[in-house]
């Protein structure tokens, strides 16, 4: 068994019994043996159930917000990219810090359930070691930079007009607008999401193209300086939609904008567009 | 039995078209479905089930059922569209099969015909693949489908290797195959189907379903859910639906498209009312609609065993384990 699965149990079991939280969220074992689905334990009998492999790959922040007016402690397993989550929860106002106790693993990246190589989120992943965290497992690195995250995106930037439109009719042509990409999303966190109220009219109910277009760019939009990176859109969208490239335009955009901000990181720093500054570039006035 | 060589299955299909919209598996952008013949992609005959079910040709994802005109706030024309096309699916598979039955028991049964549906089912043939290899996901067999074929569909055809055997199994299909006459030949071979590999015991589970509503179960499965709807729009046999209109200016249309039950405004209603608030009482009617109302209601399984909720579930919930855990919840009742 590997050591930071044996330090998991350990540290849940300790957790739990101890009363200093009433649920753990890590992962467990599925049918297959390429999924390692979320597991919520509250037992510490149970803490068995608790796994760490290479297909970890659901993030685990985001289940903070099925109940937020719970009243125990969580304690939240959190690689690099669930601490991230957790800050932009914080920072959003979604949770409380105190409320949850973080227990960091410091992640290597974890593989994809198909190809059995390096997942793609974890490939760009800058920061696998946690960002914020109570209690920490393995052994920290430094956080990298990653520029060729950008490669995909700075090669559609040379496309032409005409040829970069074609390109994202035919990504949304796709899209069977299940909204797992919205809904696993630690940054789409509005309590009605805009794609909900179909009374107000932002967006048609029907599913084709131009209605899913609208949906996925404007979702992207919605989250430009706000995306953590964790890539689980991608991840999880069941046709293959590349909606990271489109999450990594706006960031380099807002890069170049706005200078070097990385969403989640700390949960201090306000998002570029969420604050005002009277130095901020008015290049479209 | 006739056998259609490998090298006519073209040509076979090529006859048809004049007069069908044919919709073979195809594999294109990294999606496999059923498209028109023709269209972008690669053809996918030796793959398993297609990615998204079949379900769309008679269901369309969108379908506007009548437009109009006002003037003067008065509604002064309205045409209803109800167009069907003559339509050929070319290699379903037995699981896809059996979601059709499941689809004409809701949209055809019960004293309520859905005009729709009926007029897109009344010109639909469809030609059944049988398969030869299940993928790790398959557990059709469990839900009491034959993965070598399936009586319903028009055309039976089976991969021998180097080609299919063909048997009309109603008269529309006895039609087609008369225009393959030239194309086929005669012959003696052993059909080999697949087995699942995927297995469940479904003897009594909706009758132990029907004990179990208020059971601890639901919430504890559907913690990790995230009530999107891959489940639902991959399912061949989910059927929800809304309907809406869409106007501009002076027309609009009124038109129905999928939904999901798995979704959070699904069953809100007016007044803000939600009788399923929480993703355990979602989640909860999703597996009894599949596995208990829709067989106490019309004898059969709304789940058919195909997988697809399986393998793209972004968080693993799986209908077979859920099945498993039924049985042993029930032993405890
Ligand atoms: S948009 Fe995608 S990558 Fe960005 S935070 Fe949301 S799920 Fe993660
Ligand atoms: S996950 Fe993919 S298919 Fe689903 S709504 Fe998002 S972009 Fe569309
Ligand atoms: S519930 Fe899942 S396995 Fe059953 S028919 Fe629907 S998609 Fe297929
Ligand atoms: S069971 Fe899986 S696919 Fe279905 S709504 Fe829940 S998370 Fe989405």
């Amino acid at each position: 068994m590997n050591a930071i699965q044996i330090k998991m149990r350990e540290v849940a079991g300790q957790l739990l019994s101890l009363g200093e939280v009433d649920r753990v969220i890590g992962w467990e074992k599925g049918r297959f043996a390429h999924q390692s689905p979320p597991a919520f334990i509250t037992d510490e009998t149970k803490v068995e159930r608790l796994i760490w492999d290479e297909y970890c790959l659901t993030g685990t922040a985001k289940y903070l917000l099925d109940d937020p007016y719970r009243a125990g402690k969580t304690g939240l397993f959190a690689r690099g990219c669930d601490a991230r989550a957790i800050n932009r929860l914080i920072q959003d106002g979604q949770v409380k810090r105190e409320n949850i106790v973080i227990i960091g693993i410091c992640c290597t990246g974890m593989s994809d359930s198909v190809s059995r190589q390096m997942a793609a989120k974890c490939c760009d992943c800058t920061h696998p070691t946690p960002v914020v965290y109570d209690l920490m497992i393995g052994e920290p690195v430094k956080p990298v930079a990653k520029p060729e995250r950008f490669k995909a995106v700075a090669e559609l930037e040379q496309k032409a007009a005409q040829e970069k439109s074609e390109y994202w009719t035919r990504q949304f042509a796709k899209c069977i607008r299940c909204y797992a990409c919205r809904n696993i999303c630690p940054a789409c966190n509005c309590r009605e999401c805009f794609a909900d109220q179909y009374r107000v009219g932002w967006l048609g109910k029907q599913h084709h193209t131009a209605e899913n277009q609208v949906f996925g760019l404007t979702r992207a939009y919605h989250i430009a300086d706000r995306c953590i990176e964790c890539g689980e859109c991608a991840r999880v969208c069941p046709v293959g939609i590349p909606l990271m490239e489109l999450n990594r335009k706006l960031i380099k955009d807002i890069q170049q904008l706005f200078g070097d901000y990385h969403a989640g990181v700390d949960s201090e720093t306000a998002p570029p567009l969420g604050r005002y500054s009277l130095d901020d570039m008015e290049e479209f006035m | 039995m006739h056998i259609l060589a490998k090298a006519n299955l073209i040509e076979a299909i090529e006859r048809l078209v004049k007069e069908f919209k044919v919709l073979v598996p195809m594999q294109y952008d990294g999606v496999s479905r059923f498209s028109v013949w023709g269209s972008h992609g690669m053809q996918a005959f030796n793959a398993s089930n297609t990615l998204l079910p079949p379900k769309d040709s008679l269901f369309p994802r969108t379908e506007t059922l009548y437009a109009y005109q006002v003037a003067n706030q008065e509604i002064t024309g309205v045409t209803v569209r109800d167009q069907a096309e003559h339509q050929i699916i070319f290699g379903i598979r037995p699981c896809d099969m059996q979601s059709i039955h499941c689809l004409d028991d809701v949209f055809l049964t019960k004293g309520y015909a859905d005009s729709y549906y009926h007029s897109k089912r009344e010109k639909l043939l469809t030609v059944c693949i049988g398969c030869t290899k299940s993928e790790p996901t398959c557990f059709c067999e469990s839900m009491g489908i034959n993965p070598a074929g399936h009586s319903g569909a028009d055309i039976q055809m089976n991969d021998l290797g180097s080609g299919y055997r063909v048997v009309a199994q109603s008269q529309s299909g006895q039609e087609i195959v008369e225009k393959w006459k030239d194309l086929l030949s005669q012959g003696q071979e052993e059909v080999v189907a697949a087995s699942c590999t995927l297995k469940v015991d479904m003897n009594g589970v909706p009758e132990m379903l029907a004990t179990l509503f208020e059971h601890s179960l639901w919430q504890e499965v559907s913690r990790k859910c995230i009530g999107c709807g891959t489940c639902t729009y991959l399912c061949p046999t989910c059927h929800c639906f809304d309907m809406d209109i869409q106007n501009q200016g002076n027309q609009g249309t009124r038109f129905r498209c999928w939904d999901s039950c798995m979704f959070s405004d699904y069953s809100r209603m007016a007044g803000g009312h939600d009788p399923r608030p929480s993703k355990s009482e979602r989640l909860r009617n999703r597996f009894l609609h599949k596995l208990q109302f829709f067989s106490e209601r019309y004898g059969k399984s709304l789940c058919v065993g195909c997988g697809r909720c399986l393998i793209k579930c972004p968080v693993h919930v799986d209908i077979t384990l859920l099945i498993d855990q039924v049985r042993k919840e029930a032993a405890h009742v």
